[in-house]
């Protein structure tokens, strides 16, 4: 009895990995599913039994929940996910250049001043390096809230969009010159992943409104 | 557009309901018998299934009750559920067929 009692706590402290929603109404019977399944004498779980528990509990928190029948939403929430590693990928990308961007510059300019080149790195470079993680966190952040089916995630994701178009849209404003042509082209890329991404993400609500007015008409 | 196939388990799972509900144990009992013993599902890749198949509507409760204090809840298939579980078994009877005129073992499987 001892150590039925023994697994069934540790068993209990695996599934506590599980969201809370889940546990409210499955952890009773997935208890009753793993101590049907324990060997005769069996005093704790197994490595494998944990490793699939906790593989279940982070596929339930991560995954999105949302049926593959609306499909829209599924893509729109895949292509946040692929905003983020496009954002992850322009951190990188700076953060792996810094030291040829520095050499190329005092290749071509042997004068260039140290300090100044110290001014770029901590006023622009570091910034957008930091920016850019922090946007992959946001895109992140905003794939699992949308794939939960979170209504202010929408609205958060199209104020997010404003954003990032005004940004975009001010850059070449203030200048495409000093507008690096990678950097362009990033933020292009970003914005059109977003554009889709809203589309599919307010798909219903526009059929919705051109069905009435289809109809009014 | 390409269907997206389903994976064994929850092929296993979906076939294991298609003979009436079910509940948690007697799936993974159920499986292990239909795969010949090849296939143990556990708890966790078994509740992550079937919360995603309720999720897509294939599977739904169909009753709970509670036997030496410890609840059950029995899962049954809908009429989706039944569709696309359906629609998967053609397929891999047409392409299990097809494998099998290749390797001019047609007849064998007739017999």
């Amino acid at each position: 009895m001892t150590g039925t009692a023994g697994l069934e706590r540790g068993y209990r402290r695996w599934l506590r990995w599980y969201p809370r929603t889940f546990r409210r109404e499955h952890e009773a019977e997935v208890l009753g599913v793993l101590l049907a399944g324990a060997r005769e004498g069996q005093r704790r779980p197994d490595p494998v039994e944990c490793l699939d528990l906790l593989r279940g509990a982070l596929s339930m928190r991560l995954r999105p929940r949302v049926a593959r029948a609306e499909r829209a939403a599924v893509t729109a929430v895949r292509l946040m996910y692929l905003g983020a590693v496009v954002e992850l990928a322009a951190a990188v990308t700076i953060l792996a250049t810094i030291g040829s961007v520095r050499a190329g510059m005092f290749q071509r300019n042997p004068g260039y001043p140290q300090a100044q080149w110290h001014a770029v790195v901590a006023g622009r470079l570091a910034p957008t390096a930091v920016a850019a993680g922090i946007a992959v966190a946001f895109w992140l952040w905003m794939a699992w809230a949308n794939g939960r089916g979170h209504r202010w995630a929408r609205i958060l994701f199209a104020l997010f969009f404003g954003v990032n178009a005004f940004g975009l849209g001010n850059g070449l404003a203030a200048g495409s010159a000093v507008y690096a042509r990678a950097d362009l082209a990033v933020g292009t890329v970003l914005c059109l992943v977003h554009l889709a991404a809203m589309a599919l993400l307010f798909d219903q609500d526009i059929r919705r409104v051109a069905g009435h007015r289809s109809s009014a008409g | 557009m390409t269907k997206r196939t389903m994976q064994e388990a929850t092929f296993l799972i979906l076939t294991a309901l298609a003979a009436g509900s079910q509940h948690g144990y007697g799936i993974v009992a159920d499986v292990a018998r239909i795969s010949g013993g090849r296939v143990r599902l556990r708890a966790g890749t078994l509740y992550s299934a079937l919360d995603r198949l309720r999720l897509d509507g294939l599977v739904r409760v169909d009753r709970e009750e509670v036997v030496e204090g410890r609840l059950r809840r029995y899962y049954q298939l809908t009429a989706e559920g039944a569709t696309q579980l359906a629609t998967e078994a053609a397929r891999f009877q047409a392409n299990a067929a097809t494998a099998l005129a290749r390797l001019g073992l047609a007849e064998g499987m007739a017999t």
